[in-house]
């Protein structure tokens, strides 16, 4: 839900200035008793009285000791002033609790022999960061802005090794208008696979058929037909046509279908119903995956004939296509469509 | 109250949806009537028009009219207009009148004068000879020109908009005027909830949960987009959704999406 304030009518608001503390006791909302009222006839003991707990770890109270004179004086010849004035910082915004439990070197046999130092940035260990010295990463430091910087560089470069690697990324992205980045970034699934056999007078003449589809989680999906003699040819042509016939799929409040919609390819008939917030996509695998990279959240299907694969797939592309829209329908009709939602609930819908 | 014409009539509309026809007909009825009325309510039908055999005059934009009695749509005539050339010719010629009645009688007097041309011609004559006929600026001779017995003027009202007769009661029908948007029709499905053979009634209650879109025994929520009931209720046909709200309850006789 969004934070904004819902509309309140004037007397509303001085119910709230009259009526700020309750009159009569706390009212009882279960039959049994209060829990202070119910003690237990078999008292528990806690597992720190039976030494099951390391002592003094999780629950000493004792405070852990700050950082003396000494030890800052010899802090300041290995750091700058300014990371310095971050140790400082941090050691008050962190609590002597979280220390005590996450401030412990790791016993555990797979914890890592070394320490690292994360005031410098080794090419040869972390990511590697175009031009990156160690008076940039102490300037990064000083404005706050490491991790987006680093970021975008990463990108940046894995983009250009892309662009540089992969001609058809690159065509693909002039096609679609988007960039290698978000073209990395869809939900792309093959569905289907099977080998098809043409038979000609020279004899059958196998190849793979691929069916993809591709989203991006955000009401955008295309489905795929790939074929080729070559198993990685047939999915890489399924992948791109998936990409390349993303169409926005209508939502209703980004969650789910408007109304009942139903499609048939083939033998294949798909009902695709709308659901109510949290009921989740309950619906066969194939259905699942497409509304899940379409971005639907709450949908129930049915197949009610034939189960093929690819024609299921297809036809429920085809359904969630084929939804008509409400001011659609309402301009259809003529008539004057108010959606009240954005009346009572202060405009805060999707 | 036959819902078997009503099956019929839920199935024509889908067809004449399907072929996009601007203009079909239903037989009359008092039901069919109050139906098309609440689906032209809802925006599904353009117009609804009560008329005979064929359609009335007023269903069509008055652009197409055409007058002749011989050239125009037989029934695309309007009453005031029964005082043309032709009508003056046959007047003359049937019922031997003379120009000076038919110009007492209101015809025009160009009209009259091209009459008494040819009113010295027997009918046979003027089906075989014919006339000199203008079209289009150009005269075109001798146009075989057959004159209407009186019998064929309609004495019953069968083609009269708006009349129930005894006469021509069962030969009347409500012409409705399909709507079309984006290329796609408007009302796309109708469909029978209760079947001649069984008949099913809601009280207010389950109609309400039909309208949310729940089950209410056999009749499945209404759940598609923009859907509509019709129920026939003591008060009427009514939509679903108004009967839900006036706590009316009846017999659901079709959706309509």
């Amino acid at each position: 839900m969004s934070a904004s304030r819902s509309y309140q009518c004037l007397s509303c608001r001085f119910k709230d200035l009259t009526t700020s503390v309750p009159k009569t006791a706390r009212r009882q909302f279960h039959a049994s008793t209060a829990k202070p009222a119910r003690k237990s006839a078999f008292p528990n003991v806690s597992a720190d009285k039976m030494g099951l707990t390391e002592p003094g770890v999780a629950h000493s109270h004792a405070r852990v000791r700050p950082y003396t004179k000494r030890e800052k004086e010899l802090l300041a010849m290995k750091y700058t002033p300014d990371q310095m004035e971050a140790i400082e910082v941090g050691e008050q915004s962190i609590g002597d609790e979280d220390l005590r439990i996450q401030g412990r070197p790791r016993t555990d046999p797979m914890r890592i022999s070394y320490f690292d130092d994360f005031s410098k940035v080794r090419p040869m260990v972390d990511f590697p960061v175009e031009g990156a010295k160690d008076e940039d990463v102490a300037a990064l430091l000083k404005s706050g802005t490491t991790e987006k910087l680093v970021a975008s560089k990463a990108s940046q470069t894995r983009q250009q090794a892309a662009e540089a690697l992969d001609p058809r990324i690159l065509r693909l992205s002039q096609q679609t208008g988007m960039t290698p980045n978000q073209i990395n970034a869809l939900r792309v699934k093959n569905l289907v696979n099977h080998r098809v056999v043409n038979q000609t007078r020279m004899g059958k003449i196998q190849s793979l058929y691929f069916l993809t589809i591709a989203g991006n989680e955000n009401g955008m999906l295309g489905i795929g037909e790939g074929k080729a003699a070559e198993d990685e040819d047939g999915r890489r042509q399924a992948m791109m046509n998936a990409i390349r016939n993303m169409r926005p799929v209508p939502r209703y409040e980004n969650r789910t279908v408007y109304g009942d919609v139903r499609a048939k390819v083939g033998a294949s008939i798909v009902e695709l119903s709308s659901r109510g917030p949290g009921f989740g996509n309950r619906c066969q695998h194939l259905i699942f995956e497409l509304a899940r990279a379409a971005g639907i959240s709450d949908l129930s299907a049915r197949t009610i004939r034939s189960r093929n694969k690819m024609n299921v797939v297809k036809a429920a592309f085809e359904a969630l296509m084929s939804q008509r829209l409400p001011e659609e329908v309402a301009m259809a009709r003529g008539k004057k469509m108010v959606d009240v939602r954005k009346v009572y609930n202060g405009g805060s819908i999707h | 109250m036959s819902l078997v014409n009503l099956s019929h009539v839920c199935s024509h509309l889908q067809n004449a949806s399907l072929a996009r026809l601007g203009l079909t007909s239903i037989p009359y009825t008092r039901m069919h009537l109050s139906l098309s009325l609440l689906l032209q309510k809802q925006g599904f039908f353009s117009d609804v028009k009560l008329g005979g055999p064929s359609p009335p005059a007023s269903c069509f934009p008055p652009g197409l009219r055409d007058d002749s009695r011989y050239s125009g749509h037989p029934h695309a005539r309007s009453v005031a207009v029964e005082k043309d050339r032709e009508t003056a010719l046959s007047r003359m010629v049937m019922q031997r009148a003379t120009p000076e009645q038919l110009l007492a009688e209101g015809f025009h007097k160009v009209d009259v004068e091209w009459a008494s041309l040819y009113a010295t011609r027997t009918p046979t004559q003027l089906q075989e000879e014919g006339v000199p006929v203008e079209a289009m600026g150009l005269t075109i001779e001798n146009q075989p020109l057959e004159l209407a017995p009186e019998e064929f003027a309609d004495p019953n009202d069968l083609d009269t908009e708006g009349v129930v007769t005894q006469a021509n009661r069962a030969s009347r029908r409500l012409w409705l005027g399909l709507r079309y948007w984006d290329g796609m029709p408007v009302l796309r499905k109708a469909q029978m909830i209760s079947k001649p053979t069984k008949r099913i009634w809601l009280n207010s209650k389950e109609l309400g949960i039909v309208v949310r879109g729940g089950r209410a025994g056999e009749v499945k929520g209404m759940r598609q987009i923009g859907e509509m009931m019709a129920v026939s209720t003591d008060r009427g046909v009514l939509e679903a959704r108004e009967c839900a709200e006036r706590k009316i309850g009846g017999m659901p006789l079709c959706r309509v999406w």
